[in-house]
């Protein structure tokens, strides 16, 4: 689910950069470095422009600033029971991975409806019906999330495929 | 699952009542059953006294585990007296067998909660990792076989087995230098033809150099495409390599680029866990019964009976596997030449007359010991690359930080200092001075570099001849065909089982699938056992001093294919591999046992890569009788070499070319002469011994001799005139120390001259004795004191009364001579 969050963030900046340029970038630094990262419990997509640095504090013994940035950002935080779009990454016999943005969803052989069989000797091995759903590398898929996990700056996730309107996606 | 009394509780307890039947499903933490335990404790009244008292606590046991209860173990009254009692057995929904990021797969549960009742932790359960790409991953021991089971069903049914592919050194050779592009952009350049198929590419991520947009090249094995064509239909292949992700992904988008090959059967070192190993169970965890690897390396895959070690793909001199830096340190410096696997020995030499020349200047430098010019891998070695091979491994994050630095190193320096280019250039000029030698460099080049202009004669520094995959193929094949021979000749078996059928016993049980599927890890080890079996290998002046020999890389590489490796020369020795530069004690020692062949290294090579007893007579070291003019013994020598061959006169001269001049039949004929004589060997053997030791031991000693030079008529004819055939080009050398050596391997040859000398003339002829029986004892003794002594020790037992008196006269008579 997406969510409007403000959020703080800490940045030094080099000595090189003092000068009157030295709002871009900070605004440069901030996008390149938190836009898209993942704190474990959510993901920064977008950050907004308008934000707030505070007044730059010289650090002893190194020489750069620091300054504390306010920003508003949309975030996405995934739930559990949550629907979501993806990409399969991988398939192999004991499931398949899929990539849901910065979230990497694991569905696993009993997550998958029992006419879904796995094709090892297809190439690449898919997961097929043998009808119009197959389950390869690179097929757009939804997926319902069953159980998430976060680590420091990681999430992982157990997806589902045996419910209705859950699968690959027609192109 | 099966609940067993949990340590920590007040034994011994006795239970109360059961909270639930058998069949009821429980909930984790609700109450299983009620118990009692007794203990002291100690009471005071309002009047402070103290008394300790016995007294029963009632209590509760809570279910560990969600599920149904399938059987209780305990009933009302039950005392358990200590821990480890079962308790209760409850089937759980969900065993949490596969696991994603400690999350169950099949539930979704999370894996890493703990609490009062966690006895085992759930995390535990799955520990297995089994999938190429991912690290989150990971599988229980029962579901790891049940996939494994799978596999093998498959493969079975396809007539198929599992191999593993290594990249670097075995099917690509990668280096950064951006000499490669230019070459390739220049049609006229004499490298044109080699690099013209090398492929690119660069990784987004890469933040193993800083330097900014580092392109890695990529040569293909040549025949790559044909070799994986034909070996995708015997085995199903995976990619493992020490490299990273990103680029093992770029790699295989280049050699396998509609991933029909490996697929995502993509293994690196990211999800390798370590940087130092490979590991078969990290993909095969339970069964590798299947598997073939082929790597370029043995020791990082710890020696597994399951590899086929490959000979080096070596495209890009010096450039070395850009990913080694992160492998402990390479044993050996000595690698396999990618031309000379075509067994011509005039190939050979041509091309160490070319390519030796050309790398030598530049490693001379910094590797004045360098091994063996044989070598041309070797003779390139540059600095950078000793770097490479210099760094050991080691577990800590300090060593984790200097590898990567020196990887980094390694191709800033392939960068900047584009040691390709200069090595051409010096070939460049070294080509403008022999310009008016057209002739000779035509020969050299030996049609076998396309480049050959013939307005101006560049050599190319590249070799677009490599023909490693075709012996490797064969090899896969061999073992693909062992394997299902044997699968074939198991399964018919259970027909004998009908038979039985027949006669109305109980048809037998289905049988399982391990009872008939072959193990590749005995089978691949019986048919290279084969390849040497019965040889007792001796290395002299090839594995650095200092080194456990029987440890070292090359003495396993033999050890796998059967030979024995000993440390000194003795009876049981049939080859000595050595080091044609230098004549150690061991080879002079060897040159004197004629049964024994002293060969170069690059015979070793052949055998285990060809995996076939590969003729030694284009290896033969020759045994230079350099200067033998000035023995004294020259006319006698000459009757003897008249026999097989001719080039008595001349022979100082000889250059390493002339041995390949020699015809085939000469070769043949050569050959049949050694063949017999090994033949004898079981008897020669001893005359042989002690032929050489009476010469160099005492007078006593020196009796015995009559006996053996009877016999020795056998063979040693031709061994003497195969020696003497093959002689040194180092006569031509001119260092004082060269012609010591010549000096001291004069000795050695005009020894077994001397006994056929006496063979020919029936009588032994005093001038050679005297001084010959001298020079070889001080030869013997400090080549091996103890040796000699234990030899000695035994020829004393065919001591021969008439012979001694006739010997002893001889050395009389020899002795005077030598004093006037």
């Amino acid at each position: 689910m997406f969510f409007f969050k403000e959020l703080e963030k800490t940045i030094q900046l080099h000595p090189s950069y003092f000068g009157p340029l030295i709002r871009s970038h900070i605004h440069r630094e901030l996008l390149t470095k938190e836009e898209g990262s993942s704190t474990g419990k959510f993901t920064i997509v977008c950050i907004l422009d308008n934000f707030e640095i505070s007044d730059g504090q010289v650090m002893a013994g190194s020489g750069s600033a620091e300054y504390t940035v306010h920003y508003k950002a949309i975030v996405w935080r995934p739930y559990k029971g949550e629907v979501v779009d993806g990409v399969v990454t991988s398939v192999m016999r004991s499931g398949f991975f899929v990539d849901c943005g910065s979230l990497q969803a694991f569905v696993g052989r009993n997550m998958i409806p029992g006419e879904i069989k796995f094709d090892a000797n297809a190439t690449p091995p898919q997961w097929t019906d043998n009808g119009d759903q197959i389950i390869e590398k690179n097929t757009n898929i939804r997926i319902k999330l069953m159980g998430l996990r976060s680590e420091v700056d990681k999430m992982y996730a157990i997806g589902t495929m045996k419910e209705d309107y859950l699968g690959p996606l027609q192109q | 699952m099966k609940i067993r009394s949990p340590p920590g509780l007040h034994y011994p307890i006795t239970v109360v009542d059961l909270a639930q039947k058998r069949d009821d499903e429980v909930q984790r933490s609700s109450p299983l059953f009620n118990y009692y335990y007794e203990t002291i404790v100690t009471e005071g009244d309002k009047y402070g006294d103290v008394k300790d008292v016995k007294k029963r606590f009632p209590a509760r046991f809570d279910s560990s585990a969600d599920g149904v209860i399938t059987k209780w173990f305990i009933k009302k009254g039950t005392v358990i007296q200590h821990p480890g009692v079962d308790i209760i057995e409850i089937e759980e929904p969900c065993t949490h067998e596969i696991q994603f990021g400690s999350l169950c797969a099949n539930c979704g549960k999370d894996m890493t909660e703990v609490d009062y009742l966690t006895e085992e932790r759930n995390v535990d359960r799955a520990t297995i990792n089994m999938t190429h790409d991912n690290v989150a991953l990971l599988v229980s021991q029962k579901e790891a076989v049940r996939a494994e089971e799978d596999a093998k069903r498959r493969l079975l049914g396809a007539k198929k087995l599992s191999l593993i592919v290594d990249l670097d050194q075995t099917v690509i050779h990668t280096t950064c230098e951006r000499t490669i592009a230019e070459w390739q952009a220049d049609p006229h350049n004499p490298n044109f033809e080699a690099v013209k198929d090398v492929r690119s590419f660069q990784l987004a991520d890469d933040n193993v150099a800083h330097v900014a947009a580092n392109w890695y090249y990529v040569k293909m094995r040549p025949g790559l495409k044909e070799f994986f064509d034909e070996v995708s239909s015997m085995y199903e292949m995976h990619i493992y390599t020490m490299a990273t992700r990103a680029y093992a992904q770029e790699v295989a988008k280049i050699i396998d680029p509609d991933r029909k090959y490996f697929g995502d059967r993509i293994l690196s070192r990211d999800e390798n866990y370590t940087d130092k190993l490979k590991s078969l169970h990290r993909l095969f965890p339970t069964n590798t019964d299947m598997v073939v690897i082929i790597d370029d390396r043995a020791d990082i895959w710890h020696y597994s009976d399951n590899l086929i070690r490959v000979p080096v793909f070596n495209f890009f001199p010096g450039a070395g596997d850009i990913n080694a830096s992160f492998l402990p340190k390479q044993q050996e410096l000595v690698t396999s030449t990618s031309k000379s696997v075509l067994p011509e020995p005039v190939f050979t030499k041509a091309g160490l007359g070319d390519e030796g020349e050309t790398a030598r200047p530049l490693s001379v430098a910094t590797k004045p010991t360098e091994p063996a010019p044989l070598d041309i891998s070797n003779g390139a070695l540059t600095e950078l690359q000793q770097d490479l091979l210099q760094m050991g491994g080691g577990d800590n994050p300090e060593i984790l930080e200097q590898q990567v630095k020196e990887q980094e190193r390694v191709i800033i320096t392939q960068q900047t200092e584009r040691p390709l280019l200069q090595k051409q250039l010096l070939l460049d000029q070294e080509d403008d001075a022999a310009e008016d030698e057209e002739e000779n460099s035509e020969a050299a080049e030996n049609g076998e570099t396309q480049t050959t202009e013939h307005h101006r004669h560049r050599h190319s520094l590249l070799h677009d001849d490599d023909r490693g995959l075709e012996v490797i193929e064969e090899n896969l094949r061999r073992v693909h065909r062992a394997f299902y021979d044997e699968y074939q000749k198991k399964r018919v078996g259970p027909q004998g089982g009908r038979i039985a059928e027949l006669r109305g016993e109980k048809s037998p049980k289905k049988r399982v699938l391990e009872d008939f599927v072959p193990d590749v890890k005995i089978l691949m080890p019986r048919i290279k056992q084969q390849v040497l079996g019965g040889c007792t290998v001796v290395f002299s002046g090839i594995i650095p001093l200092g080194m456990d020999v029987q440890a070292s890389d090359f003495a396993l590489w033999v050890k796998s294919f059967g030979a024995d490796v000993s440390l000194n020369v003795n009876r049981q020795t049939t080859h000595v591999i050595a080091n044609p530069d230098r004549k150690t004690t061991k080879v002079k020692k060897a040159a004197r046992y004629s049964h024994i062949k002293i060969v170069n290294a690059e015979w070793m090579f052949q055998c285990c890569t060809r995996w076939v007893h590969v003729d030694e007579s284009p290896y033969l070291i020759e045994i230079d009788p350099a200067e033998r003019g000035g023995s004294p013994f020259e006319d006698l020598e000459d009757d003897d070499i008249g026999a097989t061959g001719d080039e008595d006169g001349d022979e100082p001269q000889l250059s390493p070319l002339d041995m390949s001049n020699m015809s085939d039949e000469k070769w043949q004929s050569l050959g049949d002469e050694i063949d017999d004589f090994l033949n004898e060997s079981d008897d020669t053997e001893d005359n042989s011994n002690s032929d050489s030791e009476s010469v160099r031991s005492d007078s006593s000693a020196q009796t015995e001799s009559k006996r053996p030079k009877r016999k020795r008529k056998r063979g040693t004819a031709s061994i003497d005139g195969s020696e003497t055939e093959d002689s040194d080009a180092s006569a031509n050398s001119t260092s004082k120390l060269q012609r010591r050596k010549k000096r001291t391997l004069e000795r050695v040859t005009s020894l077994t001259n001397v006994v056929s000398a006496d063979k020919s003339s029936g009588l032994p002829s005093p001038e050679t004795t005297g001084p010959e029986e001298e020079q070889g004892d001080d030869d013997g003794k400090y080549a091996d004191p103890a040796g000699d002594a234990a030899d000695a020790a035994g020829d004393e037992s065919d001591y021969d009364d008439g012979l001694e008196a006739e010997m002893l006269a001889e050395f009389e008579r020899s002795a005077s001579e030598e004093e006037a």
